[in-house]
């Protein structure tokens, strides 16, 4: 149980013309599963290392439960991390691995014993203690690395790319497991990850992070609802956007005037962009709606099972719509229908 | 399939030939003369009387007994120090740039040295009236050079020792360097988060990693220097000789008699040599089978 602080943490390397982790402020709260989400550079391995300490900050600070860390060496953290590809000490059997770090801390070989056969019964391998790294399959291996990171009671547990090396059905697994372990165990953790899915599904909190800058720390639900950027809204799978000109109390497009309930419009730059999911967008071939209604043409209708997606074109603007298949119109390619874009749920942002 | 087979055999079939001819044709002439079969001398015979001489009579047990306990004395020592000094080498300076490029120029340059060269070298520094005595000598540290500790042609043959320390550590370290590079620092990074010293990480985690790696480059470091001669022909003192030294000077002996004990030691070398040669693939294909 560990609040963590992190405080404009900065890192540069020599040769890249841009900091590797530019000035991220994080606060995590005890027990809380947290998100490091991005494309591939943008930072996430190299702010888990310095959280670990082997890698010092250029500037800012890491604080655990309110004090700086940035002294204490690596190995006195406590701040435990597991590899993408587990590194499983070929030379020993499961139980030594497992029970590395006590053995690293003078413990007893009976605690230990004992503590080993607890750690892989929490894990679900009460059985396969004396076989060797070589003899496991990738779900085993993982979940044998999460034991050994889990027997000294980490302060801090950090996982990077947990589930990437693994196949599909193994990856629903063993994010049950990962969610079920910390929860009982109320560690708090920290797992990076580029999948938003895999975010989305297994952490409390998102931390978006795009070339080393911060984007969005907040829950799921708001990078779908309420995405900071058009990146980040692309990166969460958005793909309607407005363009808008600020006005008085509505916004100027190509297809015509927009208005919002948002409540945040003093915020908005004069040129800003409006994005919708899918879901949230209604057609109809007669006109039944009051406002932010707009003429267009059905350019593709794509059916794919309980939801059927169209295609659909406004002036010059192209949309994607979303539809429950299951009692809706016969709505065909080249029909013209009345498209409304519901104004709680367009969602108005900064470029 | 079975074309391809054939091919590779048929082409591979002349070198192997010349490397049976010249190998096991140069041992059975040996194993022959060892056995006594000289009709140059008008011997045809056939016995085991140079291998008995040679082990067990008074004219030469004592010799032999001697110098094969110096052989291993030198062998041993010498790759477990150049093993050690390779090791430390290799750890300490595979993280900064510039010791790394230094210090493998000075090994690169070193490995394809003839022995010959490091000998003299060896001579030229540490004898009694090599450099360093006379370096010493100067900061008046020493009275005089023929103070300094007997280290070349010595009975202990610290003076080989140090050849091969000096000429073996570069191969273990270009081996090493290999092997830590591969392995990436991404294991110990992981024992450091989870608790492990320094001292812990290199006993847990460093050393059974290179462990395979150094053992059996240690053996064939061994074999060779257990077999070579140039080294201590020019190092060494006549009492206690090495082993393949006697040889040699049993081959140079005008007495033809010696010849068959000269090539009984040789077997006997080889034979110690092939041991532990065979050893060394045993270990490595029962590793490769492992993994
Ligand atoms: N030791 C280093 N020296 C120089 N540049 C580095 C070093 N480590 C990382 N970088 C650079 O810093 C940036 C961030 O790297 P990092 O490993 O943190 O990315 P990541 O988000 O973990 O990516 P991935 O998803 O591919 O693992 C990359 O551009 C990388 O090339
Ligand atoms: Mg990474």
């Amino acid at each position: 149980m560990t609040e963590v602080n992190i405080v404009n943490l900065i890192k540069n390397f020599s040769g890249m013309t841009r900091p590797a982790v530019d000035n991220i402020s994080i606060n995590i709260r005890n027990g809380e599963l947290i998100a490091l989400l991005g494309p591939s550079g943008c930072g996430k391995t190299t702010i888990l290392k310095m959280i670990t300490g082997l890698l010092t900050p250029d500037n800012g600070d890491i604080l655990l439960d309110k004090q700086s860390i940035l002294s204490v060496p690596t190995e006195k953290r406590n701040v435990v991390m597991v590899f993408q590809n587990y590194l499983l000490f070929p030379y020993m059997n499961v139980n030594e691995n497992v029970g590395f770090s006590l053995k690293m801390k003078g413990d007893d070989p009976k605690i230990i014993n004992k503590r080993v056969q607890e750690m892989l019964e929490l894990v679900k391998l009460p059985d396969i203690g004396e076989r060797r790294p070589k003899q496991l399959s990738g779900g085993q291996q993982q979940r044998v690395a999460l034991a050994r990171a889990l027997i000294a009671n980490p302060r801090l547990l950090l996982l990077d790319e947990p589930l990437s090396n693994l196949d599909a059905h193994l990856r629903d697994e063993m994010r049950e497991l990962i969610t079920s372990i910390q929860k009982k165990l109320e560690v708090t953790c920290m797992f990076v990850t580029h999948d938003q899915e895999e975010a989305v599904l297994l952490a409390d909190k998102i931390a978006l992070i795009f070339d080393g800058k911060l984007q969005n720390f907040a829950e799921p639900k708001e990078f779908y609802e309420k995405p900071i950027n058009v990146s980040a809204a692309k990166f969460f799978g958005g793909v309607n956007f407005i363009e808008l000109n600020k006005n008085a109390n509505y916004f100027h497009s190509s297809i015509g005037n927009i208005t919002s309930n948002q409540t945040n419009i003093n915020e908005l730059n004069t040129k800003c962009i409006a994005t919708i999911r899918p879901e949230n967008i209604k057609i109809s071939k007669e006109n039944i709606y009051q406002d932010n209604f707009f003429k267009g043409k059905i350019k593709s209708v794509i059916f794919s099972g309980t939801h059927t997606r169209y295609k659909i074109v406004i002036n010059n603007l192209n949309l994607e719509c979303s539809l429950q298949s299951l009692g809706i119109q016969n709505i065909k390619k080249e029909d013209e229908v009345f498209v409304n874009l519901p104004k709680d749920k367009i969602w108005i942002m900064n470029e | 399939m079975g074309g391809d087979k054939t091919k590779i055999i048929l082409s591979i079939t002349p070198p192997l030939l010349i490397i049976i001819l010249l190998f096991y044709g140069g041992i059975f002439y040996g194993l022959v003369q060892s056995l006594g079969y000289q009709p140059a001398i008008g011997k045809y015979e056939i016995n085991l009387d140079a291998y008995y001489n040679i082990l067990f009579s008074e004219r030469y047990a004592k010799l032999f007994w001697t110098g094969l306990a110096l052989n291993l004395w030198v062998s041993f020592v010498s790759t477990f120090l150049a093993a050690v000094l390779a090791l430390f080498a290799a750890l300490a300076i595979r993280k900064t740039f510039f010791g790394k490029t230094v210090c493998n120029f000075i090994y690169s340059l070193n490995l394809p040295m003839p022995h010959l060269v490091v000998a003299v070298g060896i001579i030229f520094v540490f004898s009694q009236s090599g450099l360093l005595a006379r370096m010493l000598a100067q900061l008046n540290i020493i009275a005089s050079p023929g103070d300094f500790p007997v280290l070349v042609k010595d009975k202990y043959g610290v003076g080989i020792i140090l050849a091969y320390i000096w000429k073996e550590s570069a191969f273990f370290f270009i081996i090493l360097m290999s092997v830590l590079q591969s392995l990436g620092e991404n294991f110990e990074e992981l024992a450091q988060s989870l608790g492990a010293n320094r001292w812990q990480r290199f006993r847990y985690v460093i050393l059974p990693l290179v462990m395979p790696s150094l053992f059996s480059a240690s053996i064939i470091v061994f074999a060779f220097s257990f077999g070579a001669y140039e080294v201590p022909a020019l190092l060494g003192v006549i009492y206690p000789q090495m082993l393949p030294v006697m040889a040699f000077e049993f081959f140079l002996n005008p007495d033809l008699n010696a010849r068959s004990e000269g090539m009984a030691l040789s077997i006997i070398i080889a034979l110690i040599v092939m041991i532990l040669v065979i050893f060394y693939f045993w270990l490595t294909q029962t590793r490769i089978r492992k993994d």
